[in-house]
């Protein structure tokens, strides 16, 4: 691994986006819709005071959004686009090896998709102000937005040098994308819902069967004859029912980029109730990990307990968070795509893959 | 140290297609040797195994003394490749293309910008050095790509179809670069399916037909068989051209149907040089007045088009 030969790779691809007008294009489509998602907002919330915490965590996930649906263009073809222009086998022929190779474009990849945070970051700023957000929010979600450009970046990558049709692998990281954000939650709803188990419920009930016909016991001034409630027997009935299991696939979520943004970021809570989207997603999926109660009991006979005040924050207490494990799932997937794109790219080619020349 | 290629037994199918079954031949220092063969009988994916980018099925192959398979960054450091395109990088130029491959090859920025500034000196090509590689004629990405074949002044040169799409003035200039290349004592491979164009510049031959290179004796029996010799008289205008026929016949001692015309010139076949010698003399002595007397086609055009009908089969080619 060279350094020098690393930094040639990058520079070869990164001067030709720099140079090409399709670049600044998106670049100024992306600007022009934060822009808009930065108009309406400042408009909606206008409406109510407060709120601006929702405000912020809101712009910052649909620059999430439109960093991952904008990454894929910009690695998917990096190896075969290279390949099908006939510029990849003069690089191969070189000193430079293929991981050199893989990783370069992968490096250049990453720093053009950072170049959309760059532009999104004013906005950014100007939420966060706006807001009066606590900054450490604004530094985390910034660093998972960072990584997350760069798995998606790795993916592409690593597909575009495993498919030899650069369509073909753009739309494969696009599927990738697609499995992350809403396959799991599919997997996740679905999953939970067929993963369920059987919960026993236990009621005790007045015997209402043991009220004298013509009697009331609702009545403030009782007969002698009819008996109070408090004389009522009471019964006991037990059935059984079927509860989703969120609890057995809850870490499915855990992977989905904007579950890791929304988990890895310090929760806000104000009198114990979330005051950000990340943290009612956080505590969402957080309460998923709480497998319900095999066994639950309604007493009808006895007046109710005064209700213990457990608030959202209470509930998340002794949970587990969930985002590293994400990130590392996200992670692994990225480095094994490159790892097998520098396999399938290797030098002196044993096979190629069909319909492909190598130069 | 030898730097030149050696290859034995090399094998190398794509599924079902035998692209080169079975190639035995060797190149040598300080020589140019042309790999002849129609489109499709295996050049570019031998060209491909020898660069060190395709690994052959079988076979053993050596540049300078390296196994390619074995040690690709090794040949690396001795080849230089010139594929048939030139796949330019949109919106860099011809300078900083080859700024970036000598990068590539290890040398420093500042070596770098000097080679390339030499190397586009070389290939004439500093008026457009600041042009984008893309936009280049073909002729002109031609010798952007031989500059970039030559950056890190490599030992063994492969050149896969170096002349196509040059002018007449490039081709010269390409000509006297390979002869110079040569004479520093590179071993120069160049492929083509241009017959008249190697023969200005190649010092050997190597035969590839469907796949396999043939062996030297089928080369030399091709190249002795019956030839057509190109003859022409100043005519006198008035015999006309059907009596310059009748003579040369006549001082050969052969029939006029033997004797085929083409334009205003003769063609006259010999079996062999030595008599085709005997002609000449025979017609000098006889006083016809013999402008020219050349072979009709070239050496590598006349053994490769026999080669072409295959051994034991006479046909009359040209």
């Amino acid at each position: 691994m060279s350094l020098h030969r690393l930094r040639t790779v990058m520079g070869i691809e990164l001067r030709q986006r720099v140079r090409s007008l399709g670049w600044y294009v998106l670049l100024g489509v992306f600007a022009v819709l934060l822009i808009g998602i930065l108009v309406l907002s400042f408009a909606s919330f206008a409406l109510s005071g407060g709120g601006d915490g929702w405000f912020f965590s809101l712009v910052i996930m649909l620059v999430l959004l439109l960093v991952l649906l904008v990454s894929p263009t910009l690695s998917g073809s990096a190896v075969n686009g290279d390949r099908d222009a006939a510029t990849l086998a003069p690089v191969q022929v070189t000193l430079v090896t293929t991981t050199e190779i893989v990783l370069g474009k992968f490096l250049a990849a990453w720093i053009s998709g950072l170049a959309f945070l760059v532009v999104a970051l004013p906005f950014l700023l100007i939420a966060m102000v706006a807001g009066s957000l606590n900054p450490a929010v604004v530094f985390v979600s910034l660093i998972i937005l960072i990584v997350e450009v760069g798995i998606v970046a790795a993916i592409g990558v690593g597909f575009s040098a495993v498919f030899a049709r650069p369509l073909f692998s753009v739309a494969s990281t696009y599927l990738v994308v697609a499995a992350l954000t809403i396959g799991t939650l599919i997997a996740f709803s679905l999953g939970g819902f067929a993963l369920r188990s059987e919960q026993v419920t236990v009621s005790r009930d007045l015997d209402w069967s043991a009220v004298p016909a013509g009697c009331d016991p609702g009545l403030l001034s009782p007969s002698d004859e009819c008996p109070t409630y408090d004389e009522l027997p009471c019964v006991e009935n037990t059935y059984t029912s079927e509860v989703p299991r969120f609890d057995r696939v809850w870490w499915v979520l855990a992977a989905n980029p904007f579950v890791i943004l929304a988990d890895a970021t310090p929760p806000t809570y104000v009198g114990g109730y979330p005051q950000d989207l990340f943290s009612q997603i956080s505590y969402s999926v957080r309460s998923a990990q709480k497998s319900p109660e095999a066994q639950q009991g309604y007493d009808g006979c006895t007046p109710p307990a005064v209700p213990d005040n457990n608030t959202p924050e209470d509930q998340v207490e002794g949970t587990i968070p969930s985002w590293f494990v994400g990130l590392l799932v996200q992670l692994l997937v990225a480095a094994g795509l490159l790892a097998w794109g520098i396999a399938r790219t290797r030098t002196p080619a044993r096979r190629l893959p069909p319909g492909t020349r190598i130069a | 140290m030898d730097v030149g290629i050696e290859a034995a037994g090399v094998r190398r199918s794509f599924g079902a297609v035998q692209a080169v079954q079975d190639v035995t031949f060797s190149a040598a220092p300080g020589r140019v040797t042309g790999l002849v063969g129609p489109n499709g009988s295996g050049k570019t994916t031998l060209m491909l195994m020898l660069a060190s980018l395709l690994q052959p099925d079988a076979g053993e192959m050596r540049i300078g003394g390296v196994d390619p398979v074995a040690d690709p960054s090794g040949a690396r450091r001795l080849l230089g490749w010139m594929p048939d395109a030139l796949g330019a990088w949109p919106s860099l130029t011809a300078r900083e293309v080859l700024i970036a491959t000598a990068q590539l090859y290890d040398l420093s920025p500042t070596d770098a910008r000097a080679r390339a500034d030499a190397l586009l000196e070389l290939v004439d090509l500093t008026a457009l050095a600041a042009s984008a590689a893309r936009v280049l004629s073909r002729g002109q990405k031609q010798r952007l790509a031989l500059a970039r074949a030559l950056v890190h002044d490599p030992r063994v040169l492969l050149l896969d179809e170096p002349a196509s799409g040059l002018d007449p003035q490039a081709r010269i200039a390409l000509r006297v670069l390979l002869r110079r290349l040569a004479a520093e004592g590179r071993t120069v491979l160049i492929s083509s399916h241009v017959l008249s164009e190697l023969e200005e510049v190649v010092d050997d031959a190597v035969f590839l037909v469907d796949g396999r290179t043939v062996a030297g004796d089928r080369v030399a029996a091709a190249a002795s068989r019956t030839r057509s010799w190109r003859v022409r008289l100043m005519i006198d205008p008035s015999r006309g051209a059907e009596a310059a026929r009748g003579d040369v016949a006549a001082a050969l001692g052969r029939l006029p149907d033997e004797i085929a015309a083409d334009r205003r010139d003769l063609l006259v076949p010999f079996a062999d040089d030595a008599g085709a010698v005997a002609g000449l003399r025979a017609l000098v002595g006889a006083g016809v007045p013999v402008l020219e007397f050349a072979p009709a086609v070239g050496d590598l055009e006349h053994a490769f088009l026999d080669l072409r009908v295959g051994p034991g089969n006479e046909g009359s080619p040209a």
